[in-house]
């Protein structure tokens, strides 16, 4: 069985790693990115670019940060699902993108039925959608839908956020009696669980959501599903800040890590705009296929399903983390780190096998020239 | 290979050791003497310095979900970490588990307890420990506010189901203990309740704060967990309110150990025209008559900190006083809680006599094995913040200078000018090395009697005795030569000490099927297996008592 290729061609591992670090020491800054792997893996792709000095970044995390640099800027509530299923009596949803990227987690709310509390247990669950599109939904829950364009959703939420503080909320997309509906809705829950997906609204947009809540909680309790899209990336983004002190787009080129969200971030670098000049692209994890990019640059692949063997110019094909072999994974629907066996056994080598060679060569050859 | 700590003063009051001689130590661990005829195979020359073992941190939050969202929350807390300013390097790697391994150790401490992780958040906790450079690693997880062990006790099940309930969690979470947070009072909050005492009732549940902590301490007990229940008390930093709770608490103890942690935070009466007063005195009296009490301080500190607590109810209170102004707040299964930034002003009124009763609670509790040092990090103070705290038990003088630069409003409100006590090296080692020891149930360190790990921190000593304490001149780890003169010289990992009770077989089943039921997650979930955090031999089993 094949496991490495250079320029196309079958190689030994040895030689690929050779090769692999012939382009790591021909580039003045590597990007170690894709980091669609375990946390052994992570582990290892932040050692390797602190070893080489270089930019690393989820390929992903572009899904992450209107969530993180709303959080950081302004604060949050932020619930976990398993509490809100046996909690929540009110969720709002917000936005068309929730309804596309996580609609289990919009079944199992709809599904279930708050039993703790006394405020909330019993009178059972109503939802409402505020979004283009009504979302169907399976269950006995009762689903209200507020049509509203998505591009409008931050305007409006800050209306209801003006009328639940007893101000005028002014001419907008929805009317008085829609935005009062909203606004009831939330207040006169026992607890209040609002889902959206951060990406669609923006930085700007989510620092309104987590505002609305802040404010319910003057009176109630509420709090915040944000839904994510990528549970690998916010996997590497929690590593990401105990490893480094910071959530990704991180640089070790000058030595420290240095954090810049958009001098750092894998799109910019991978387009070729940024200063990378070599790529260390890992993409090992199972499921979804992601989109590997056409490199602009020279580039390592390590992959557990290469899509052909001149995908980049040194490809390793390694086992998926979860399915190949055992790994821990962040878990969105339990909030957490989760420990997955694997399902099946493999001979390959792991990604962080792979990185761990490649670091150790790396170290070896800078004592040799020092 | 033998190596002889030669001609250090060795302070080590659990051998009843004060005096100038020799630690010797091999493969590890200290040893006795070698027989005449056999010559170490290494010395280090500790004449004039100051030998101990190394030091236990009780109660430091390092480590685990709230920990990690008080960095991304703070990322310019990055910069503001640093207790000595000037120091650049700090501000520039950040705040991170390596950096967390390596500032201990060159402090001379060796063991560091993570004191609230979350049973659905102890796969990340020991993630995050098992990257933790240097020292040993352990956990108390939190029970208390769990709809399970709420439910059990209104249903009146026996105390037999609770401890099997208890066993099953501190197994799978890898613990060396127990933690109660605000018992009830994060369930409380989640429906709405803004304030809740030590005899106040979760609704719903119908069972007060004082039967859970009472479940919870018979249960600990009862498995023969080595540490008491180590409670966080309600109502905390209320005036007046914290220290009703704490008292109240001290009281239900009736006799069987009890940990209350950063007890400084329940110091507070309302006395004073701005209704803030110190009860630091009454409190010490009242930790000194109870016997079965063990306390830990929580110092407050001035400067930018944040507050990362499973008190959920109290960091939403907090939340209204945030600087810079923003906070995060869980609503998780169970305690939730809450990331709240703070900044304790010198120059405030309240802050500065937090920094008093603080200081007053550690001198005026006689015993300094039954008062352990923290500042509760980063809530109270981050622990690089230490080296000034042990100089401030140390010298009256350094007080006085201190106490100089407070507000003349404050110095009015504490008993702390007229305090004489000087803490000696012996007592310091006996509050940071032997008590902890003892406190955690681990007799392999806190001592260098022969058997005990071979973790010491040489000191070199001075008038000031924050320059002495925050760069060690030599530490060892299990033997290995780690720092020298304050910088790390060895990276290694240590371990995670933790207890693995035996669980029931039906309760197995059982959690099996509530956590699948009611949450819909996998028990399995919680559990944190050998081979998950990708580091050799990652734990050190601690026995329970038989
Ligand atoms: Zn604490």
């Amino acid at each position: 069985m094949e496991t490495a290729w250079i320029d196309g061609k079958p190689a030994s591992p040895e030689d690929a790693l050779r090769a692999a670090g012939e382009l790591l020491d021909a580039g003045r800054l590597p990007l170690v990115t894709g980091l669609r792997t375990d946390v052994v893996g992570l582990r290892a792709a932040f050692s390797l670019a602190r070893q080489v000095g270089a930019v690393i970044d989820h390929g992903e995390s572009a899904s992450l940060y209107p969530f993180i640099a709303a959080m950081r800027d302004g604060g949050a509530f932020l619930a976990s699902p398993a509490e809100m299923r046996r909690r929540a009596d009110r969720v709002l949803i917000v936005g068309d993108a929730v309804g596309e990227c996580d609609v289990a987690l919009l079944k199992m709310l709809a599904a279930t039925a708050p039993d703790l509390g006394v405020r909330t247990r019993g009178a059972g669950r109503r939802l409402m959608t505020l979004g283009s599109r009504a979302i169907s939904l399976p269950g006995n829950a009762e689903v209200t839908h507020l049509d509203c364009a998505s591009d409008a959703i931050t305007d409006v939420v800050g209306m209801v956020r003006a009328r639940l503080a007893g101000r005028r909320a002014g001419e907008g997309a929805l009317s008085d009696a829609a935005i009062a509906t909203v606004a009831t809705f939330l207040s006169e829950a026992g607890f209040a669980a609002v889902v959206f997906a951060p990406t669609e609204f923006g930085e700007l947009g989510a620092e309104q959501i987590f505002g609305l809540v802040r404010d319910l909680n003057e009176t109630t309790r509420a709090s915040t599903l944000p839904v994510l899209g990528h549970s690998d990336a916010m996997g590497a983004a929690l590593l990401a800040t105990w490893t480094s002190g910071f959530p990704l787009r991180v640089s070790y080129g000058r030595g420290p890590a240095e954090h810049d969200a958009s001098l750092h971030a894998s799109d910019r670098q991978l387009s070729g705009e940024g200063e990378a000049d070599v790529v260390v692209f890992v993409d090992a994890l199972a499921g979804a296929v992601s989109q590997v990019p056409v490199f602009a640059t020279p580039a390592i692949l390590i992959a557990a399903d290469p899509a052909a063997p001149d995908a980049a110019r040194v490809v390793f094909k390694v086992a998926a983390a979860g399915r190949d072999h055992d790994g821990v994974l962040y878990n969105a629907r339990f909030g957490s780190f989760v420990a997955k066996p694997a399902e099946t056994t493999s001979e390959l080598p792991t990604a962080a096998a792979i990185l761990d060679a490649l670091a150790d060569q790396q170290a070896g050859r800078g004592a040799e020239a020092a | 290979m033998l190596t002889r700590l030669k001609g250090g003063h060795v302070v080590d009051p659990a051998n009843g050791r004060d005096a100038a001689g020799d630690v010797f130590v091999e493969d590890g661990v200290v040893v006795e003497a070698p027989q005449a005829g056999r010559e170490a195979d290494e010395t280090i020359d500790c004449t004039g310095l100051i030998v101990m073992a190394g030091a236990i941190d009780i109660h430091s939050h390092i480590a685990g979900g709230h920990v990690n969202t008080a960095r991304l929350l703070l990322p310019e807390w990055h910069r503001a970490f640093s207790s000595r300013p000037g120091e650049t390097a700090l501000s520039r790697v950040g705040w991170t588990t390596e950096e967390t391994g390596l500032r201990y150790a060159e402090m001379g401490f060796t063991t560091v307890v993570e004191p609230a992780m979350a049973p659905s958040s102890a796969l990340h906790a020991h993630l995050e420990l098992a990257d933790t450079p240097i020292i040993d690693k352990a956990t108390l997880v939190v029970l208390g506010n769990d709809d399970l062990l709420m439910s059990m006790i209104r249903e009146g099940e026996s105390a037999g189901a609770i401890a099997d309930y208890v066993a099953w969690t501190v197994s799978a979470s890898r613990a060396l203990g127990v933690k109660c947070i605000n018992a009830g009072g994060s369930a409380a909050f989640k429906e709405n309740v803004r304030q809740f005492g030590f005899d106040d009732v979760v609704p719903d549940y119908g069972v007060s704060s004082r039967q859970i902590v009472k479940s919870l301490q018979t249960a600990v007990r009862d498995l023969g967990i080595p540490h008491p229940l180590h409670v966080h008390c309600n109502n905390l930093g209320v005036p007046g309110a914290s220290s009703d709770s704490i008292a109240a608490t001290i009281k239900a103890a009736e006799g069987d150990p009890l940990h209350l942690a950063h007890i400084q935070f329940y110091g507070y009466g309302t006395e004073g025209k701005r209704r803030f007063s110190s009860r630091g005195r009454e409190l010490a009296e009242l930790v000194n008559a109870t016997s079965e009490i063990t306390v830990d301080i929580g110092q407050v500190m001035f400067g930018q900190t944040v507050t990362i607590s499973s008190d959920e109810l109290r960091q939403f209170a907090g939340s209204k006083q945030a600087s810079p102004k923003k906070s995060i707040i869980f609503d998780h299964e169970a305690n939730g809680g809450g990331v709240v930034p703070m900044d304790y002003k010198r120059k405030s009124f309240y802050n500065a006599l937090q920094w008093a009763i603080g200081l007053e609670l550690f001198l005026l509790i006689e015993d300094p094995s039954r008062v352990f040092f923290t500042t509760d990090h980063p809530n109270g103070a981050p622990f690089t913040t230490y080296p000034d705290i042990f100089a401030l038990l140390m010298d009256r003088g350094v007080r006085a200078k201190w106490l100089d630069a407070l507000p003349k409003s404050v110095v009015k409100m504490t008993s702390l000018p007229e305090i004489e006590r000087e803490y000696t090296l012996a007592e310091i080692a006996t509050m940071t090395r032997a008590a902890p020891a003892k406190l955690l149930g681990t007799p392999d360190r806190g001592h260098l009697g022969a058997g005990a790990v071979a973790d010491v921190a040489i000191y070199r000593p001075g008038e000031d005795k924050a320059a002495m304490f925050g760069k060690a001149a030599y530490v060892l780890k299990d033997g290995d030569l780690v720092v020298r003169d304050g910088t790390v010289v060895k990276h290694r990992y240590g371990r995670a000490l933790t207890l693995r009770p035996e669980a029931d077989k039906a309760m197995k089943t059982r959690l099996d099927r509530y956590f699948d039921d009611r949450y819909g997650l996998s028990s399995r979930w919680f559990e944190v297996p050998d081979g998950a955090l990708g580091r050799e031999d990652p734990f050190k089993v601690v026995p329970c008592r038989a």
